[in-house]
């Protein structure tokens, strides 16, 4: 990214032209609102009214059939917080959460310090660990499926290779949310790789170098001087990475749509069957709403935390 | 960065080291091939899965149904590949998929660089508030407004329309807020300049601003090409009709008659991976440094 | 210093007017023609169809299509495949709510509650299927009265798919259940059932009668509705109200299945796959299925029979479902394309022969009265079970692929496997009923 610095300027001095703008008259300088318009109508129709007219909704037994609505008050929200399938929703999206983000931060620091180091190839490495990035879900999903195929796809027979009985990956509820994290962390690794890799190269080399002067070897110059440095990053890597995996939908419910019995359902799907599949797109709403209240308390929650990290 | 010229360090560094690069691994062999071996084998691990994509892809049905550890169980075929175009609807899908994510990159990007813009230079009434209700509308996550918007596109009676499937997803507060952040940072001189010359506030903008900000404004553009080609929730919703669907939705929605064929499947997917791979190769630089830049407001 | 260059900013005001152009042309026309679409409202024949037939099923669907576009006044049909489930019965409730949704699609007529009331099926116009040869005598009475709604056709069917058991013919013959005919005898009690399935186990030297359930989200509630439709109690989920079911009655019901699958002479704990599997391997004389396991059973080489599902109880009932066509909801329907919707409904009933070779009872009477139907083996030995057809309850919850047969089925299958009693099961399922009757009905 390069910005110029020009130099300032001359000042016309003595005269000035006896014609002056009209907008210089009234000494209003600047783009003015109009500039900004084109970006807050589609802002207002598209985000605002909708985010309001989803609390509306949240009130309402808003249905997908073509039938009149009526109010309800609070009956949405509160069947949402006695809904046992919301608490497991909820509970599903946190054990992907966790699983997911571990290995997405682990390994993606791992794969930038490898490849940080200078050995030769940086484009193929980068090229491997960054394309997946790219690929759109429905991609991902198709080469993952036929992967965990459970007779002849790739998964299996590597097991059976090794002696072991074949797994259900898909199919077996104890099973499926972890093959959802594992292709979850082979599709978005890439992105917090290059974070990391950006931040690494980012680092003065000073203190690595005054350590290796000091006789200190790679592990501990790893550990002690490195990783330290990389502490900011990494707090923002796991922010990111949390909320991106609260808010997970598409590789789910494409892979699995929510099964085997329920197993691997995030909130957000949730909010889709009820919504869509049920019909009852206010009861969706509520369930929304509550959703985004949790979404709100971890952003505020990570800010201060990272706030604290400066 | 800086390293500071010792006879005794020189001596000391492996040749192949590149000057300036901290040095991670040290000086024995052991770390290095550990090391070496431990990327060649994680990039191994992460390639596989598209090895065995391609090798599925380019032979027939019934070799790929065999068991077998080996990915290559029969002859090379594009026979595949051959269905899948004829069928039609991947070719489709893809022009549907450039065209949505062409149009909602170029409105997004202009109605961005212009706002930024504006909210970074202009005093006009209610921009504090407008600016802040934009950095909040940052929170919130899309796909919270699929159930409001979806309604919205009943009433409006959109759904299964393309202008349903773009406007919503050309509000990019983010970009918004990247863009300000850049343009706060550009000294007005050269605009004020501009100004005096008599130039008007467009003229000013195009001319003299724009131009500057040519790498961010690539950089947001890619980022947002990416994101409209790859997205999936919205258009999935919105869109029911089979002829508007864009790639990602129609592959994970429309089905054979014949049921899962993987060798199709595969060649598919590979067909609907290849124009971001192919966007990729050719920005490469651009997109890793985006990342950095844009990336780092938010995924 | 970068010094403000004309060409650059020119070049992109171009590039945005026009693209603001061309875009704003693009978006006033419909969807891109890559396939025939609705865009071409001059090319009246172009039809889009909706349907959810994959596999067998799907070639045959294919065939028939095929079948109905030949000649100068054959279709232009392009046809959309979506996986069977949820995902399309979603898909179509919402494109009928966007009110620009396929010109006909398939609808299991058991799904129809969740459908009409709510404003996302147009009504079929009967003088004009009469005008194709298709009206109201041409079916069973007892699926006809499943198309209405309000006393209004919502759905035309195309086959009755029964809930039926396929039986080894030479297992039979020596287990003693045939009658001169060579079909399957009638039973007409629970312990005839009970015998049967002795019989065919001491025959077989394995197990007598194979009943896939365990894990399955629909079986155990097929076999429960069909006995349960045979004591002739009636099971009723009024709006709102608690759901009418005579427990009695129910507990009878699984009291016999419990009895029927002991674990000893039937097996009680088979998933489907196992149980379709252990009748292709000679292990039990006679499997409890849907008839559209026929093709992969005829693979088989067992000597295959067929009958409707036995009559244990005082009445005669089979537990079905149907593939039927509806007309999704449309805001502006162009009056032509509706004329070929109908024209083609009536062109694939008439076709439906092709489909009876993959099992299903074509609901259209006069392609059953076809000698070519009788002459099918063993389809035409279970063609009468249209007759006595049972759906589910017409609720909009229940249906096929819903949540409805999946909350009955668990207690059945905890039941089945030893771990509750037949009266705890009963009751398990009468709560299951009243919770998702007190759910509020979003398409009344």
């Amino acid at each position: 990214m390069t910005t110029t610095t020009p130099v300032g300027a001359p000042a016309p001095t003595g005269e000035r032209p006896p014609v002056v703008s009209p907008r210089r008259r009234t000494g209003r300088r600047g783009p003015g609102p109009l500039f900004v318009l084109p970006f807050a109508v589609p802002f207002v129709l598209f985000l605002v009214w909708p985010v309001l007219q989803g609390i509306w909704m949240s009130f309402t037994d808003s249905s997908l059939a073509l039938r009149d609505t009526s109010f309800v008050g609070l009956d949405n929200y509160a069947e949402a917080f006695g809904d046992p399938d919301v608490w497991s929703s909820l509970g599903n999206t946190v054990l992907f959460t966790a699983a997911s983000s571990v290995p997405l931060v682990l390994v993606a620091l791992a794969m930038a310090l490898l490849v940080h180091s200078g050995l030769a190839g940086q484009w193929a490495w980068r090229l491997s660990f960054f394309v997946p990035y790219l690929l759109p879900v429905t991609v991902v999903t198709l080469i993952w499926t036929w992967l965990y195929q459970p007779d002849v796809g790739l998964g299996n027979e590597l097991l059976g290779a090794l002696g072991l009985e074949p797994v259900g990956w898909l199919s077996d509820e104890s099973v499926a949310m972890w093959s959802v994290a594992a292709l979850t962390v082979w599709w978005t690794v890439g992105f917090n790789f290059l974070l990391y890799l950006a931040a690494l190269q980012s680092l003065p080399t000073v203190f690595d170098e005054a350590a290796a002067l000091d006789g200190a070897g790679a592990w501990r110059r790893l550990w002690s001087v490195t990783l330290p440095q990389l502490r900011r990053t990494t707090v923002l890597v796991a922010m990111l990475q949390i909320l991106a995996s609260l808010k997970v939908f598409d590789q789910i419910y494409i892979l699995t749509k929510g099964g085997p019995n329920g197993s691997t359902r995030p909130i957000l799907e949730y909010v889709y069957d009820v919504g869509f599949t049920g019909y009852r797109l206010g009861y969706a709403s509520a369930v929304s709403y509550v959703f985004f209240a949790l979404v709100i308390v971890v952003s505020l929650a990570q800010l201060r935390l990272f706030r604290q990290e400066d | 960065m800086s390293t500071t010229a010792s006879p005794v360090r020189a001596r000391r560094l492996p040749p192949r080291e590149r000057p300036g690069a901290p040095m991670l691994l040290g000086h024995g062999r052991l770390p290095r091939v550990l090391a070496g071996t431990a990327l060649v084998v994680l990039a191994a691990v992460w390639l596989l899965p598209l090895v065995w994509a391609v090798a599925t892809s380019v032979q027939s049905e019934q070799d790929v149904a065999k068991p077998g550890l080996s990915p290559f169980k029969g002859a090379f075929t594009l026979d595949a590949y051959q269905q899948i175009l004829e069928r039609g609807n991947v070719t489709v899908w893809a022009a549907n998929s450039f065209l949505v994510a062409g149009l909602v990159t170029l409105i997004t990007v202009a109605i961005s660089t212009l706002a930024a813009y504006g909210f970074s230079r202009g005093g006009f009434r209610g921009r504090r508030l407008l600016l802040t209700v934009t950095v909040a509308a940052v929170m919130v996550p899309p796909q919270l407004l699929v159930v409001p918007l979806f309604e919205q596109m009943l009433m409006f009676d959109l759904v299964d329309t393309y202008t349903a499937m773009i406007l919503p997803q050309v509000v990019a507060p983010m970009m918004v807020f990247i863009l300000k952040r850049f343009f706060d940072g550009v000294p007005r001189e050269l605009e004020d300049a501009a100004r005096l010359d008599g130039a008007s506030e467009v003229r000013v903008f195009l001319s003299v601003v724009l131009p500057l900000s040519r790498p961010i404004v690539a950089a947001v553009s890619i980022f947002v090409f990416i994101g409209a080609w790859n997205n999936f929730m919205w258009p999935f919703i919105v869109t029911n009709d089979p002829g508007l669907m864009t790639l990602p939705v129609g592959l994970a929605t429309v089905k054979d008659a014949f049921g899962i064929q993987y060798a199709q499947a595969m060649a598919s997917a590979l067909l609907a991976a290849l124009p971001l791979v192919v966007v990729f190769l050719l920005f490469q630089r651009r997109i890793v440094s985006s990342v950095a830049t844009t990336g780092l407001g938010g995924a | 210093m970068p010094g403000p260059g004309p060409a650059p900013g020119i070049g992109r005001r171009r590039l945005l007017r026009y693209g603001a152009a061309g875009a704003s042309a693009l978006l006033a026309t419909g969807s891109l023609t890559g396939c025939s679409s609705r865009a071409s409202a001059s090319d009246a024949s172009a039809l889009n169809v909706w349907d959810l037939f994959q596999g067998g099923d799907g070639m045959l669907m294919d065939d028939m299509i095929r079948a109905v576009s030949k000649g100068s006044d054959g279709f232009d049909v392009d046809r959309t495949i979506l996986d069977w489930g949820p995902s399309y019965y979603t898909k179509l409730a919402m494109s009928a709510a966007g009110g620009r949704a396929s010109d006909v699609a398939v609808l299991h007529l058991s799904r129809l509650a969740g459908y009409a009331p709510g404003g996302l099926l147009d009504p079929f116009d009967l003088d004009l299927l009469a005008e194709f040869g298709v009206t109201e005598k041409h079916f069973t009475p007892a699926v006809w009265a499943r198309t209405k709604h309000e006393g209004v056709v919502y759905a035309i069917p195309l086959d009755v798919h029964p809930f039926i058991v396929f039986y080894d013919r030479d297992a039979a013959d020596r287990a003693g259940l045939l009658d001169t005919e060579g079909e399957l005898a009638p039973m007409g009690s629970p312990k005839a059932m009970l015998e049967a399935g002795k019989a065919l186990a001491e025959v077989t030297g394995k197990s007598g009668i194979l009943f896939g359930h365990v894990t399955d989200t629909a079986q155990n509630w097929r076999q429960f509705a069909a006995l349960y439709a045979q004591t002739g109690a009636a099971f009723t989920l009024p709006d709102g109200g608690p759901a009418e079911i005579d427990t009695d009655a129910a507990v009878q019901v699984v009291s016999f299945m419990q009895q029927l699958f002991d674990g000893r002479t039937n097996p009680n704990n088979l998933d489907y796959n196992s149980a379709l599997a252990g009748f292709l391997g000679g292990r039990g004389g006679m499997a409890m299925l849907g008839e559209w396991e026929l093709p992969t059973l005829r693979k088989s080489g067992i000597p295959l029979g067929a009958a409707p599902f036995p009559q244990v109880f005082g009445k005669p009932a089979v537990y079905t479902d149907s593939h039927s066509y509806v007309l999704p909801h449309q805001s502006s329907p162009d009056p032509a394309r509706r004329r070929q919707a109908h024209r083609y409904v009536a062109e694939i009933l008439k076709q439906s022969l092709t489909w009876a070779s993959a099992g299903h009872i074509p609901a259209y009477q006069p392609v059953l009265a076809e000698p070519a139907y009788a002459k099918l083996d063993p389809q035409s030995s279970y063609a009468d079970a249209g007759k006595v057809a049972v759906l589910d309850p017409p609720n909009w919850f229940a249906g096929a692929a819903s949540n409805f047969q999946n909350r009955m089925c668990q207690p059945l299958q905890s039941a089945l496997l030893g771990n509750t009693s037949a009266e705890k099961a009963v009751r398990q399922m009468v709560r299951e009923a009243n919770t998702l009757l007190r759910q509020p009905n979003p398409v009344a």
